[in-house]
């Protein structure tokens, strides 16, 4: 049986594999390696909330230094308008002295935005230490009140004293030994910036204010990339329990300056054999491509492998 | 508590520090923040990577002499094999390697081994000695840290090449899992041949590769449930001769064997007690049976359960306190536990379907057992108080899982419904790695034996 084909079939049945054949090989490249975009953490926020990120004032001037009222320990805060006193608890008779109790929450304060990173911001109501002094009922107010006078260039913006509205409460239970702060007709205050030196200047902040770090940025980094290198050994149940930390430090061209050194000895050979795996992805993964703007921040750090889950 | 449940949310996570002391505030996470900013460098976390296997390299172990260059190879192959089959560990093709190991006393050039990312490396050399002897020497090294994780020399008779090479393996396999291995390890099974109406079975052994076959019976008789003894060369089995089945003690070295008690009735089930100076069996009385313990020194016997329905496939903790075994008392086959002195029994096995041959892990720490339910056989595990159940493997007919010595890999037998016969399957607790055995022909009730070394 013989069978009629077309030439020009075959011509173009050719011609067709020798193009598809052609772009098969020409096109085919490797895969680009891409690099995880920093990831960029992004929120709306008031022109407040703004200078508090900035733990800068808004009618400062730029000055590195922040503003130090008192020299005492450290502990700046957050939002410098009012008159500074420290205003003693008002203890009525009836009221027994008020148990070692729970903080008194004045001013619930907004979300922040970035918690994280500043941990200085709260007001210094929510803090645990204003209250320890407050069940105090030796403290005579009086006393007190003539002392914080005496000092104490006042602030530059207190001139400018915005009208503070009493913030409203969220906590509607009804508390016997808070109604003597409910009768307080003083004006709302606020307590002196301490620090190392005094510095009357208000500043208008740092770039980076005080958010602690840009870790989220470049630690997801790390660990995108020293994670294709992790040869994690299959362990079984007590396999969930293992962590290892290192501490390493690294160049700027994302080298390992050193041999990372292991936090603590493994109790296991589980747990050896895990320290040793992550040992060796670190090792095996350099250079580490990272945010040379970070250096400073990522030129020594711990990186923790865990498999305990949160 | 909010703060809790968003953590896993966050791309970057609080460290393990910041996020107990922020459970101990209970909402306060920027007073424990702040905690931890003031302790040392920063923490980033690598939270559960996958599993992966080993990338590992091993070229051929040097020849000590120009004769030795087979056995050299041999030994590589098995050893490659192992680590392979383990599924821990991923052997690089020796295609692959750059450099050629010639003195394995030299350490090797690590660059050369990163290229073709190995991250641990194997060199080794056979020496046949002056006496007739057989060296073999093996260094594990780390490639990336360049450091050296093992060494061993060993002295053996040049035909317990193999034997050498699974106990490298061995050695290899706990360096870098962190686990004992089970490499150096035999099988016993039965072996089938024939027609499927006239099948002959036949006790048989192997190393656990499927390498070195050895028949132990003659396929006379039928032959089932072979068990190895923990502590000694013997097996005990359950032969069905011209009566009743009957519990048979077999000795590898020499061969003989003996039938264990004499009792009315059928004996089936056997297994050994951890220290091997026990037996423990079901007997058959009327309808039912139940589980008794011989001790092998002074031929008593002990009564563990007394009920109306079939006790059956008992298998003893490796401490030895507990037994765990097969019962239908409730209606169904199910698996129950009970002190090794008998008593009352719990449930544990609670699913849906029919649960069978419960076998204790050497670790102690799973029981598996044959699932049978939905029309079809599953191998599982389950923990020692019932939870936790995972079915390893399904199908037509998975039965009779035994575990390797070190608790990490099941063997258990397959047919594949049809014509065929049943062979021979591993798969590692995980459930991921499921291997073939080769066997000479049918095969089916595997059990592993204890390390031989």
């Amino acid at each position: 049986m013989k069978v009629k084909v077309d030439k020009t079939l075959i011509a173009s049945v050719a011609l067709h594999v020798c193009v598809l054949g052609w772009g098969l090989m020409s096109f085919s490249s490797k895969a680009f390696d891409l690099m995880p975009e920093d990831s960029v953490p992004v929120d709306v926020i008031s022109s407040d909330q703004l200078a508090k990120v900035m733990a800068g004032m808004k009618t400062g001037q730029k000055a590195p230094t922040p503003l130090v009222e008192k020299v005492a320990e450290a502990k700046p805060v957050e939002d410098a308008v009012g008159k500074i006193t420290e205003k003693p608890p008002v203890v009525t008779e009836t009221t027994p002295p008020p148990a070692p109790e729970k903080p008194v929450e004045k001013k619930p304060d907004p979300p922040k935005p970035v918690a994280e990173a500043k941990p200085k911001e709260e007001p210094k109501k929510e803090e645990p230490k204003p209250i320890e002094k407050k069940p105090d009922p030796k403290v005579d107010p009086i006393a007190e009140a003539i002392k914080k006078e005496e000092k104490k260039p006042k602030p530059p913006v207190q001139a400018a004293k915005p009208p503070e509205p009493v913030k409203p409460k969220t906590e509607r239970a009804f508390d016997q030994s808070k109604i003597a702060a409910l009768l307080d007709k003083r004006d709302p205050s606020r307590q002196a910036v301490t620090g190392d030196t005094l510095n009357s200047n208000a500043a208008l902040g740092l770039a980076k204010g005080k958010a602690a770090d840009n870790s989220a940025t470049w630690g997801a980094l790390f660990q995108a990339q020293v994670e294709r290198c992790w040869k994690k050994p299959y362990g079984g149940i007590e396999a969930q329990k293992s962590e290892a930390a290192f501490a390493i430090k690294l160049k700027r061209d994302g080298t390992l300056e050193g041999m990372p050194v292991p936090e603590g000895t493994p109790a296991t050979p589980y747990l050896r054999v895990y320290q040793e795996s992550a040992l060796r992805a670190i090792i095996e993964c350099q250079p580490y491509k990272l945010p040379a703007a970070y250096f400073d921040e990522w030129k020594y750090f711990a990186p923790v492998f865990t498999e305990r889950k949160t | 508590m909010t703060d809790n449940n968003e953590l896993p949310e966050m791309p970057f996570r609080l460290s393990r520090r910041q996020i107990i002391s922020g459970m101990a505030a209970l909402g306060m996470v920027t007073g424990s923040a702040r905690h931890a900013l003031a302790q040392g460098p920063k923490r980033v976390i690598i939270p559960e990577g996958d599993f992966a296997p080993l990338p590992i390299a091993i070229p051929n172990f040097v020849a000590g002499t120009p004769a030795d260059a087979e056995v050299g190879v041999g030994v590589t192959q098995v050893i490659t094999n192992n680590l392979k089959r383990s599924g821990l560990f991923a052997p690089i093709d020796q295609a692959a390697y750059i450099e050629k190991v010639i003195n394995i006393d030299a350490a090797p050039q690590f660059q050369n081994w990163k290229t073709i990312n190995a991250q641990a490396l194997v060199t080794g050399r056979m020496t046949r000695q002056g006496d007739g002897r057989l060296k073999a020497e093996f260094r594990l090294w780390d490639v990336n840290t360049a450091q050296q994780l093992a060494g061993q020399q060993y002295f053996t008779s040049p035909e317990y090449w193999r034997r050498i090479a699974h106990i490298i393996s061995d050695q290899i396999y706990e360096r870098l899992t962190g686990e004992k291995g089970y490499f150096d390890s035999r099988i016993v099974f039965v072996d089938e041949t024939g027609p499927k109406e006239r099948r002959v079975k036949r006790l048989a052994m192997m190393d656990q590769d499927g390498a070195n076959v050895r028949y132990l019976t003659r396929g006379a008789d039928l032959v089932l449930t072979p068990r190895f003894s923990p502590s000694t060369q013997e097996i005990t089995y359950m032969e069905f001769g011209q009566g009743d089945p009957r519990v048979y003690l077999f000795n590898i070295e020499t061969g003989q064997r003996e039938i264990v008690g004499n009792f009315p009735g059928m004996s089936f089930s056997p297994r050994f007690s951890p220290d091997g100076q026990r037996v423990i069996m079901s007997l058959q009385q009327g309808g039912n049976s139940n589980l008794f313990v011989m001790d092998l020194r002074s031929k008593s016997t002990t009564r563990l359960t007394d009920t109306p329905a079939i006790d059956t496939s008992p298998s003893y903790s490796p401490d030895g306190s507990r037994i765990c075994f097969e019962s239908d008392r409730g209606g169904k086959p199910q698996i129950y536990v009970m002190a090794a002195t008998g008593g009352p029994a719990q449930r544990i096995s609670f699913g849906e379907g029919s649960y069978s041959t419960p076998v204790w892990s050497p670790r102690g720490d799973y029981i598996a057992f044959t699932k049978q339910g939905g029309g079809q056989f599953s191998i599982g595990i389950m923990k020692t108080d019932g939870s936790g159940e995972r079915l390893l493997t399904s199908g037509y007919h998975n039965e009779g899982p035994t575990f390797a010595p070190n608790g990490r890999v099941l063997m258990f037998f397959r047919e594949p419904g049809g014509g065929g016969g049943p062979s021979l399957f591993t798969v590692d607790i995980s459930g991921r790695n499921e291997q073939k055995v080769p066997t000479p022909g049918f095969a089916s009730d595997p059990a592993w034996s204890p390390l031989l070394s």
